[in-house]
């Protein structure tokens, strides 16, 4: 269970987490969703969970909301044991995928209805909620009911809703996921905006790798039940600790290959090094693929120091707008390398020679069997 | 298509069977502007005699307000009774509680006229024969399946994520209960106070067998009526009655919306094997 | 029931709370499902073992007498298959009427299907009481059926007081039920099968006989159920129209328990009519795999 400690190297350890797991563990019946999550958030940190869908990520979310009791685990938030505690005692904004805002109320009673429940006085309600929906740009719309807004106005408004009881913790279950693409471009944005402004500790669920590389401080990648990796975006994309994480974040080539006496890796006939050790005989291989640089010319597939080099017989050229793919052979597997296109594409055709090669430092190993 | 014989030879046959369906409900408005001492059709006269006699039908106009009296009743008790039930069934997920909505909903399968019967020799052993607690017993015997099943199926639609969002903004079950899930349930309460009220004012067969010469409801009146003489004085009160109805159902198309309202009445009667005949 | 807290959240999640909560919440409706269903249907089923004295009295006992005495009646022999004859009658007839209707329906669309929609659901809010009071009014004597057949040059038939009047305002009564019944089961008819039929070369009688009818099989054997237990067990237009000449399973439960008196006869009566009732389920479930198999 290496994956799971946070406490890697280039990651200082969290002295005063405001959000800690501990042991989380969610059974239904014999079935097991979460097993042992250790997790800790740093107060005002914005942190992803990622993961495709059934990796537990959405049950996680819900446990720390107090909507899902855990079967197993610790709670806190700021040092205070809230396992036990009810959703209505937690302090905690949530944003929901649907948004779930409340049909039968105009938007300003929706932003209200956390204020209401608190019991504060009509003047701060009505304080408060101008300025939570001015803060969402949607002050003009307040007297309207949910159903008479588009989906990013919905989106803006649960929002709001969950910011302005200033909660401890902001919950976001893949607000984003309803939103077209240009949408959501804009909304990852202004999400982030707002965050850094209140400073508020965050928690955002998602299956988007890009809205977690580009809006997160850290990502904690999970798969089945467990957390594969947890680390800054940066550390997630270059060292990806396990091969899932390498291929769920970002694109990546998968090549099979054997560990020599020497510590190279035999792929076919070509040798290649690497940064990472990898203690196995077996091992996977994966380079991304704009990391590769392709020489039509060159002939000499000498290794050095820094480069790996190999031969490789272009199979297959597919054009994707900003990106052009290459798929080439080396020795029977297959390799996709990709570079932006230009103007004036020069014309290579199926069966073209021509000689890979990457920095030994972008060469991922993993043992086989991860 | 349009020229093609068998369209027209479907149409006139449509147009017949709908004459027929219609028929014996819309003879009764005619009739009930009747001269004539006695029912016939078309009448030799036309006035408002028999809306006089109406009036003037002492036992007629009681029963008449029994029955509002009673459908009112059993409709805020049946809303009463099966919100809860609805929630404990649908949102708390007891143990059975699939069987629990079977059990409840058991009675609409029994035919009226046994229902009726078994509940008369039991009432007859308690002494509620033909007092009103026993009418609104025995009516919500069968308006509370219905309430249950609109009801139920009304929250079942509802997504959890409104209550999980008002829960995690800091309402309290109790409140989560009375500001959301309560207000978002409203078009199936609408549609199961109007089910509610139609079913106990058109009940016939088991009130048939709880009512006696102290306390009867107009559609039982009316039967006893329609037995002894089918004067066009049965005319005015289905007239009456039909207006009632009518009544319910626009107040029900103000609040809800035809299209609705059609829906969940459609699924209701789909479902139903009582209260016609 | 530790594990029963599935999705419960936090603090709902005591299973001692929830199931006391739940409790309250259900008690009422169980209490009037107890003393207005359970206890009357058990206490029936008892009842039908009880003994009739004369006059009125029951006595507490176990015996089998009404049912053996039922069943060796020829009134009753005749009675009972009396109103499952007339009840398939009823049903056919019903069906008959409605499947155009139903048919024209499906086919139609918008603002129009929704009208003729709503005129088909319209009677089942009117009180049965009173649309059975619109057939005496057409079928009397002098009505205007009977003149429409007059003016015809024929001798009106006796259509008041015996078995054709009650079947007539059945059928028309149960119309709205086999036509909603008939509409969910022709779900699965697109039109475009029939348009298929029809370029292939079919006539419009062999398409409705080869491919809509055995397509719409499914409806019609639940339309045909729910009319015949609605009209096996249906009291009120027999009872009226019948004018106490016509004798069905129904309007004897009422007679024996009204005016007789005899309970313990009208509750095995009434056990009668429910194993009527399961029995027509069965058929009903052998004809549906029938079909669908």
């Amino acid at each position: 269970m290496m994956h799971q400690t946070i406490k890697r190297d280039g990651v200082e350890t969290i002295g005063n987490p405001h959000l800690s797991l501990e042991g989380i563990n969610k059974k239904y019946g014999l079935v097991e969703v979460i097993s042992n999550l250790n997790l800790e958030v740093r107060k005002g940190e914005l942190i992803a969970l990622l993961g495709p869908s059934g990796c537990g990520k959405t049950t996680t979310l819900r446990m720390i909301a107090g909507l899902i009791a855990p079967s197993a685990g610790k709670i806190a938030v700021g040092g205070r044991d809230v396992t036990h505690i009810a959703p209505h005692g937690r302090d905690m904004g949530l944003v929901f995928q649907s948004y779930a805002l409340f049909p039968h109320m105009t938007v300003a009673k929706n932003v209200a209805f956390g204020l209401e429940m608190r019991g504060l006085s009509r003047a701060d309600i009505a304080n408060k909620v101008a300025k939570a929906l001015s803060m969402v740009q949607l002050e003009h719309l307040a007297e309207r009911k949910p159903r008479e807004l588009s989906g990013g106005q919905q989106q803006r408004v649960a929002l709001a809703r969950a910011l302005v009881i200033e909660p401890s913790i902001l919950l976001l279950d893949e607000p984003l996921s309803n939103l077209d693409a240009k949408l959501r471009d804009e909304m990852r944005t202004q999400i982030r905006d707002i965050q850094q402004q209140l400073g508020i500790t965050t928690v955002f669920v998602t299956h988007d790798q890009v809205e977690a590389l580009s809006m997160c401080d850290r990502i904690v990648v999970m798969k089945g039940g467990l957390i594969e990796q947890v680390g800054t975006p940066h550390e997630i994309y270059e060292r990806p600790a396990t091969p899932f994480v390498a291929s769920f974040v970002g694109r990546t080539n998968r090549v099979k290959g054997k560990r020599t006496a020497d510590g190279c890796i035999r792929i076919g006939s070509s040798m290649i090094r690497s940064a990472t050790p990898a203690g196995q005989d077996d091992v996977v291989v994966m380079v991304r693929p704009h990391r590769i640089h392709i020489d039509w010319n060159a002939t000499s597939t000498e290794q050095d120091e820094t480069a790996n080099r190999t031969a490789a017989v272009l199979s297959r050229i597919t054009f994707i707008g900003d990106v052009i793919q290459y798929h080439f052979d080396v020795d029977g597997s297959e390799f996709i390398v990709e570079e932006s296109t230009k103007k004036s594409q020069s014309s290579h055709r199926h069966g073209d020679k021509a000689v890979l090669s990457w920095s030994v430092e972008d060469t991922l190993v993993f043992g086989a069997d991860q | 298509m349009e020229d093609n014989p068998t369209s027209w030879f479907m149409r006139i046959t449509v147009t017949i069977l709908f004459l027929f369906l219609l028929a014996p409900v819309l003879l009764v408005f005619p009739i009930s502007f009747s001269g004539d001492q006695i029912l016939a059709f078309p009448p030799s006269s036309w006035s408002l005699r028999w809306y006089e006699a109406l009036l003037g039908n002492n036992v007629m106009m009681s029963a008449f307000l029994t029955s509002l009296g009673l459908a009112s009743v059993v409709t805020v008790l049946s809303l009463i009774i099966a919100i809860p039930a609805s929630y404990a069934i649908v949102r708390l997920k007891v143990t059975g509680s699939e069987f629990l909505f079977n059990l409840f909903t058991a009675p609409l399968l029994l035919p009226t006229i046994v229902l009726g019967l078994a509940i008369l020799i039991i009432f007859a052993s308690m002494g509620l024969l033909a007092t009103f607690t026993g009418l609104v017993i025995g009516h919500l015997v069968i308006t509370l399946p219905y309430a249950l099943r609109v009801l139920s199926v009304s929250l079942g639609n509802l997504s959890l994520a409104c209550e999980e969002a008002a829960s995690s903004l800091g309402a309290k079950p109790l409140a989560v209960f009375g500001k959301v899930t309560l207000p978002m349930m409203a078009p199936g309460i609408v549609a199961a106070t109007a089910l509610c009220f139609l079913v106990s004012f058109d009940e016939v067969v088991i009130t048939l067998f709880l009512t006696g010469p102290r306390m009867t409801t107009l559609p039982v009146e009316l039967f006893h009526h329609v037995e002894s003489q089918a004067d066009p004085l049965v005319a005015s009160v289905s007239v009456l009655l039909i207006l009632m109805t009518l009544a319910v159902v626009m107040i029900v198309d103000r609040t809800m919306g035809l299209t609705k309202a059609m829906a969940s009445g459609r699924a209701v009667s789909m479902s139903t094997v009582a209260d016609a005949t | 029931m530790t594990t029963a807290t599935f999705d419960m959240p936090v603090g709902a999640q005591k299973p001692s709370s929830t199931a006391g909560i739940a409790v309250a919440l259900l008690l009422p409706i169980a209490l009037v499902n107890a003393i207005g269903f359970i206890l009357p249907v058990f206490n029936l089923a008892r009842m039908s073992f009880n003994e009739a004295l004369p006059g009125g009295g029951i006595a507490e006992a176990f015996t089998a007498a009404n049912w053996t005495g039922l069943l060796q009646d020829s009134f009753y022999i005749e009675l009972i298959l009396n109103s499952i004859m007339v009840s398939l009658g009823i049903t056919l007839a019903t069906l008959l009427v409605s499947y155009p209707i139903a048919l024209y329906l499906h086919r139609a669309s918008g603002a129009w299907r929704t009208f003729l929609t709503v005129l088909v659901i319209s009677p089942l809010l009117t009180s049965a009481v009173v649309r059975t009071y619109g057939w005496i009014a057409l079928l009397a004597e002098q009505g205007p059926v009977a003149n429409v057949i007059a003016s015809m040059g024929f001798q009106p038939p006796r259509m008041m007081f015996n078995t054709t009047g009650v079947v007539i305002g059945l059928t028309e009564i149960l119309m709205p039920y086999m036509i909603l019944s008939l509409m969910a089961g022709f779900g699965r008819l697109d039109p475009k099968v029939e348009e298929a039929a029809r370029t292939l070369g079919a006539t419009p009688f062999r398409t409705f006989w080869r491919v809509i009818l055995p397509l719409t099989l499914p409806g019609i054997a639940l339309g045909c159920l729910l009319c015949f237990v609605l009209s096996i067990s249906s009291f009120i237009t027999p009872k009226l129209m019948g004018g106490g000449r016509v004798f069905l399973l129904a309007t004897e439960i009422y007679d024996q328990a009204i005016v007789t008196l005899n309970w313990p006869l009208a509750a095995t009566l009434s056990m009668l009519v429910l194993i009527i009732f399961g029995a027509a389920l069965a058929v009903y479930s052998r004809v549906l795999r029938m079909i669908e198999g």
